[in-house]
């Protein structure tokens, strides 16, 4: 790889003060598993590298119907941790299906998601959450919607002085859900990807569903009228089914080297629709 | 050649599944590979690649380059003292018309595909030589380009060499083809295709050379082939005598390390600087630069009677050389002799051609061309049990060679054809049928026969050769030239020796592939270094029990008869034993060798015409026969293979687990080309330069390998043995293809048998 | 820049350029040629060490970032000459064939196994899944490891 300076900061604020003076020449190493490989392939010539994991933004709390996450959660903690099982399960199996174990050793959730792979999980994970996540820069703390950070292909509104600081999200145990992918090989990224969650009232009929795509567009889409053809709605097959289909023909993927469009398109109807039956009878459960 | 004697009673080592004498160094990362070697001011060496496909090149500006800091030497085309290197058939010297093929050290003038290697750079640091090869002005004028073999054979397409854009063409004629098709009850048609895939080696190109104290060029490389000493010395314009190869342990190598990789460029840049040079390729590097696995295009059009008998079968195939021809010819050629599969063919004709074209170029492989047509004639034996509705096994019974038959080159099988045994333990092996887990799945069963040469074709005058000695205190020294890519080669030799010395396996010290010290043995592919190595280190060790046995008849006053060496000693038939360490002594004493030097002479041919002659090409064939079960997700195309049996007639199992862990690993290999591997190119640029991008199965993606073992005894190699390297890779293809087939009704004919492509056979997505 | 590492149980202080990864400064500095370069990607696992006892790509890892945390390589489970069981069980099962794969297979079969003793082959071959073999087909290294499993099941 090309040389570079390297800095790893104690505290938040001194790691935003040498993003603030590098600015484009300045790279974030948090787990190094999505820079790494782009270091090492020279494809990209930062002059600084700044090595965040120092910085005191780790540990999993529980407090107000919400599970906070510090940016520099290893994967592996939200696989294992049982406070994240107990809360908000999807994050679990969405975090299990991030690359191998080795990745998951050392990649972080802030990471994954300031670096917005259009197939990854966890940014798919976040946006079908309603996660906030929260962000450090100069002129002081802002918190966006999951919903709102990811603006295009590997694009996020954080700024390049910008730091993710934490992830916010509103516990799930009353909700049934379930995380649907399909990869080239096991391990691989998604070729596409579904969140789902499903929230039943009491009558048994659909209170609150949320589904989210990863590997359909630039970034992870969520598809409303999908949502709301299930909103106050019985699940049943059919009911789903519907749904699934809205979604697909709501989607317009590209094509790649390697996957068609139309395939993926084909995929998310099919993964969407697994995903709701699965999503549904764990809300079921729970009740 | 079998050993009479042995035959009769237990062998000691042959036939054990013995632990290999390099794994205990592997266990615990002892063993030095190419790249893990340093030496006191080493140089590191890169390859500057052109980026376009097809390019002339105005100028190369390296003025620049070789001014940065740290760079020892810059070379290109002009340096180099004769910048060609032919591709003749390693080893051997009877010159074979297109089997003989030219390649630019570095690039002269023209650019023929991507990645073509333009200059080489030698640096204190990689890191100082990667920022010199970034310096390298070359100007480039992009041509048109040409990036698919019927095209390149259409008039007016790019030239891609000056003699045209068809590089070989091989026919056969048999019988006749027209009368066969005429009085057939049933004619199955199929157009099949197969892709690019790469040989993906964990360990890439690698190696380090330096000049030694007596001025040899010596290069330590990761190699199948030592012999590429003698391509180095004619390049650098020096006496063959003073280049020398040191083959190192391989990470793998699958036909991908059989042409020169790093071996020129280390010696020209050792030689130049007079340091050590080291160069280790990256992963992109290895994938962007080295000789793919030829993609087919096959015709087949197969002609049979109601009862299945196949009465003609009409071929065509069409393969992609990309931009030189390396061993193209070569590998067509084996295509062709076994483009009709392992089944009696009264009547046949073939058209195989390759061409030129702006792909990145290709040549050895696992395989090695035999492999591609085993998804084109077995996909056909399915069809046509299906056109019949005959079982596919009883399809295959009917047709199956027995020994006696020919094949439509008009070779003779001689040997034991157990194909009739191997389909049946293949297939009863899948067991009871795996119930589908869910309403969206289907579940079906497929087999696939094939027929593999081992040794190489006769006309070639294939030898090997082997040292075997004893040192004064009875420990056991081997020297082979062979090259161990990982397969136990090395150590197989080991156990023969031990044998038929009556040595413990841990008294022998083996010594392999240094081009200076070890007799050579040739190359280590076309599943050859068992038959040959092996009969070379047989021959060698039955000698020198000759020569010492007759020695100990003087000493003990004996008929030589009546003697055999046991246990460490040599023991008589009347009880008397005489110690190693004192025949030896004696030995000594008499002026008797306590070595000796084996030759082993393959029998040898007459090049064949195909089209009119008839006659051996290849010594013998493997055959071999694998069960799939697979389970199709009809919702999204996605095929896992539940369960996979391959068996294989592999003549005598010298060390049962290496063949078991060379079937299964070639077997899991030959899913990888069925289900996921593709070199992905867009005109004759390639997308996939990334382990991430470039997919070989992981432990996930396949199950258990159920390797089955059969031992007819009767191969050319040591004690009965045949070459089982390359056999397992093809079958699994045509199985998993047939399999779909049994669950679905579908038949996919393009490989690999991705999710999408199974999806549109099953008609779920439309269009391209 | 100086930095301390910490490599099977010995304090190893190095001289590291900030952009060396720790597979580099373990072969290039210190010649521990146990972790291999397969792919710069983190792919293969040919880099495998294990940090704090968890597996981790050495080839993404900076030496800079690897200071003070207990980095164990293969040359790390012998004890004083003897192979560690896991390694007995490769050598008896043949789950070593070209070798490359060998070392990153050992230790994440070994991590696992450190935290899931009673696992079966399923979830060993799930374990195993981000280390590549291109040679054994797999089959054999899951004998050695649920052969290696079942014995320490049983000490």
């Amino acid at each position: 790889m090309y040389p570079f300076e390297y800095v790893a900061p104690a505290s938040v604020d001194e790691a935003l003060a040498v993003l603030a003076e590098h600015g484009e020449d300045a790279k974030v190493l948090a787990g190094g598993q999505s820079l790494l490989p782009i270091l090492n392939y020279r494809l990209a010539k930062p002059r600084v590298v700044v090595d965040i994991n120092g910085l005191p933004l780790d540990g999993v709390s529980v407090g107000d119907g919400r599970l906070k996450l510090g940016a520099l959660t290893r994967h592996a903690t939200l696989e294992e941790s049982d406070e994240v099982a107990r809360n908000c399960p999807p994050l679990r199996e969405a975090a299990a299906l991030v690359g191998n174990v080795r990745v998951r050793t050392l990649g972080t959730l802030g990471g994954s998601l300031a670096h917005a792979d259009p197939a990854a999980e966890l940014p798919m994970a976040m946006v079908a959450l309603d996660a906030r996540l929260g962000i450090a820069g100069r002129s002081g703390r802002r918190t966006v919607a999951a919903g709102d950070f990811f603006t295009g292909y590997l694009t996020t509104t954080l700024a390049p002085d910008e730091l993710l600081t934490d992830i916010d999200i509103p516990v799930t145990r009353d909700m049934g859900w379930a995380v649907e992918e399909m990869s080239r090989r096991t391990g691989d990224f998604a070729i596409v990807a579904v969140a789902a969650l499903i929230r039943l009232d009491r009558r048994g009929h659909v209170d609150e569903a949320r589904m989210t795509f990863a590997g359909v567009g630039p970034a992870p889409v969520r598809v409303p009228a999908a949502e709301d053809v299930l909103r106050g709605a019985e699940p049943t097959r059919d009911r789903l089914g519907h749904a699934a289909e809205t979604a697909r023909a709501a989607l317009t993927p590209e094509s790649d080297a390697f996957v068609s469009s139309a395939y993926r398109t084909l995929l998310a109807g099919v993964l969407a629709r697994r995903a709701l039956t699965r999503a549904v009878a764990r809300a079921l459960e729970i009740r | 050649m079998t050993d009479g004697v042995k035959l009769e009673r237990e062998m000691r080592l042959v036939g054990r599944p013995v632990i290999r004498h390099d794994a205990r160094d592997k266990v615990v990362a002892a063993t030095a590979y190419a790249g893990d070697w340093a030496m006191p001011g080493m140089l590191h060496a890169v390859v500057v690649r052109s980026p376009y496909p097809s390019a002339r090149i105005r100028a190369i500006d390296t003025k620049r380059a070789a001014a940065m800091p740290g760079v020892a030497t810059v070379v290109a085309a002009s340096d180099v003292p004769h910048n060609t290197l032919w591709t003749d058939v390693p080893g051997q010297t009877t010159e074979v018309g297109p089997l003989r093929a030219r390649l630019h050290v570095l690039a002269e003038d023209r650019i023929r595909h991507q990645g073509e290697p333009i200059a080489l750079i030698a640096a204190e640091t990689e890191q100082q030589a990667r920022e010199a090869a970034e310096a390298v002005a070359v100007d480039y004028e992009v041509l048109a380009g040409v990036f698919d073999p019927a095209a390149a054979l259409e008039p007016g397409a790019p030239a891609v060499h000056d003699q045209g854009n068809l590089l070989a063409h091989w026919r056969v004629r048999r019988g006749d083809v027209a009368a066969g098709f005429a009085r057939a009850d049933v004619v199955v048609e199929g157009e099949y295709r197969t892709q690019h895939v790469d040989s993906a080696y964990l360990e890439p190109e690698s190696g380090v050379a330096w000049v030694d104290s007596d001025g040899v060029i010596t290069i330590r490389v990761s190699t199948q082939v030592i012999e590429h000493f003698r391509d180095v010395a004619e390049v650098l314009g020096v006496p063959q005598n003073r280049v020398r190869v040191i083959g190192t342990y391989l990470g793998g190598g699958f036909g991908g390390k059989e042409d020169v990789t790093v071996e020129v460029y280390l010696g020209l840049l050792a030689w130049r600087t007079k340091r050590p040079v080291r160069m280790v390729w990256t992963r992109q590097e290895s994938l962007l630069a080295r000789a793919k696995r030829h993609p087919y295009r096959m015709r087949y059009r197969t002609a049979a009677l109601r009862t299945g008998e196949i009465v003609a079968q009409e071929i065509e195939l069409l393969a992609d050389s990309g931009g030189y021809a390396y061993l193209s010819a070569l590998v067509l050629l084996y295509s062709t002799v076994t483009a009709a599969g392992p089944y009696r063919m009264p009547a046949a004709s073939v058209d195989a051609k390759v061409a030129y074209t702006n792909n990145p170029p290709t040549s050895a492989m696992r395989g090695f061309g035999a492999m591609q047509v085993v998804f084109g004639y077995e996909s056909q034996m399915d069809r046509l049990a299906r056109a019949l509705g005959l079982s596919p096994l009883a399809v295959r019974r009917v047709n199956a060679l027995r020994r006696g038959d020919a094949l439509p080159v008009g070779q003779v099988i001689e040997t034991h054809v157990a194909l009739p045994e191997l389909i049946e333990r293949s297939w009863s092996a899948l067991g009871e049928p795996t119930p589908p887990r869910a309403p969206h799945v289907k579940v079906g069963r497929g087999i696939a026969c094939n027929l593999q040469p081992y040794g190489r074709i006769v006309w070639l005058h294939d030898w090997s050769s082997a040292w075997v000695g004893f040192e004064m205190d009875g420990s056991l020294v081997v020297r082979s030239g062979v090259p161990d890519v990982g397969g136990g080669q090395a150590s197989s030799l080991c156990q023969i020796a031990a044998e038929i010395l009556g040595v413990p396996l841990e008294g022998v010290s083996v010594h392999i592939a240094d081009s200076a010290l070890t007799p050579l043995a040739g190359t280590t592919t076309a599943s050859r270094q068992l038959y040959m190595s092996g009969n070379a280190v047989l021959k060698a060790s039955r000698e020198l029990r000759e020569q010492l046995l007759a020695a100990a008849a003087r000493i003990l006053d004996a008929g030589p008869a009546a003697l055999e060496m046991a246990d460490g000693a040599v023991r008589a038939s009347d009880g008397r034993s005489l110690p190693l360490v004192e025949l030896l002594r004696g030995c000594a004493r008499m002026g008797v060798p306590r070595s000796h030097l084996g030759v082993y002479h393959a029998p040898a041919g007459e090049p064949v015409d195909l089209e009119k002659g008839s006659g051996k090409i290849f010594p013998d064939y493997t055959f071999g026969c694998h069960a799939a079960e697979v389970e199709v997700d009809t919702q999204t195309g996605r095929v896992t293979v539940l369960k996979l049996a391959a068996a294989h007639d592999v003549g005598r199992a010298i060390n049962p687990q290496s063949v078991e862990g060379q079937i299964q690993g070639g077997a899991v290999q030959g899913m990888g080309y069925a289900l996921m591997e593709e070199v992905v190119l867009e005109d004759g640029i390639n997308v996939t330069t990334s382990f991430a991008s470039y997919l070989i199965p992981s432990a996930g993606d396949v199950p258990d390998v159920e390797a089955l073992v059969v031992e007819s005894g009767e191969g050319l190699g040591p004690f009965g043995a045949r070459g089982i390297g390359e056999p397992p890779i093809a079958p699994p293809a045509a199985a998993v293809a047939n399999a779909i087939e049994d669950a679905t009704g579908a038949r996919v004919t393009q490989l690999p048998l991705t999710p999408e492509r199974v999806a549109r056979a099953l008609g779920l997505v439309e269009g391209d | 820049m100086r930095v301390s590492l910490h490599v099977n149980g010995r304090p190893r202080d190095v001289d590291v350029e900030p952009n060396q990864t720790l597979l580099a400064v373990l072969r290039d500095t210190l010649g521990i040629f146990d972790v291999k370069e397969g792919c710069g990607e983190g792919v293969c696992g040919a880099c495998t060490v294990l940090l704090d006892g968890r597996p981790v790509s050495s080839c993404l890892l900076l030496a800079a970032s690897a200071a003070h945390r207990a980095i164990t390589t293969v040359r790390g489970l012998e004890d004083e000459g003897d192979l560690h069981p896991l390694q007995q069980a490769f050598l008896r099962h043949g789950a070593v064939q070209c070798g490359f794969c060998t070392p990153g297979m050992l230790l994440t079969g070994l991590a696992f196994l450190q935290n899931h003793p009673g696992a079966d082959r399923a979830a060993l071959r799930h374990a195993i899944e981000g280390n590549l073999c291109r040679c054994t087909g797999y089959a054999k290294i899951l004998d050695a490891l649920e052969a290696y499993a079942r014995e320490a099941k049983r000490d």
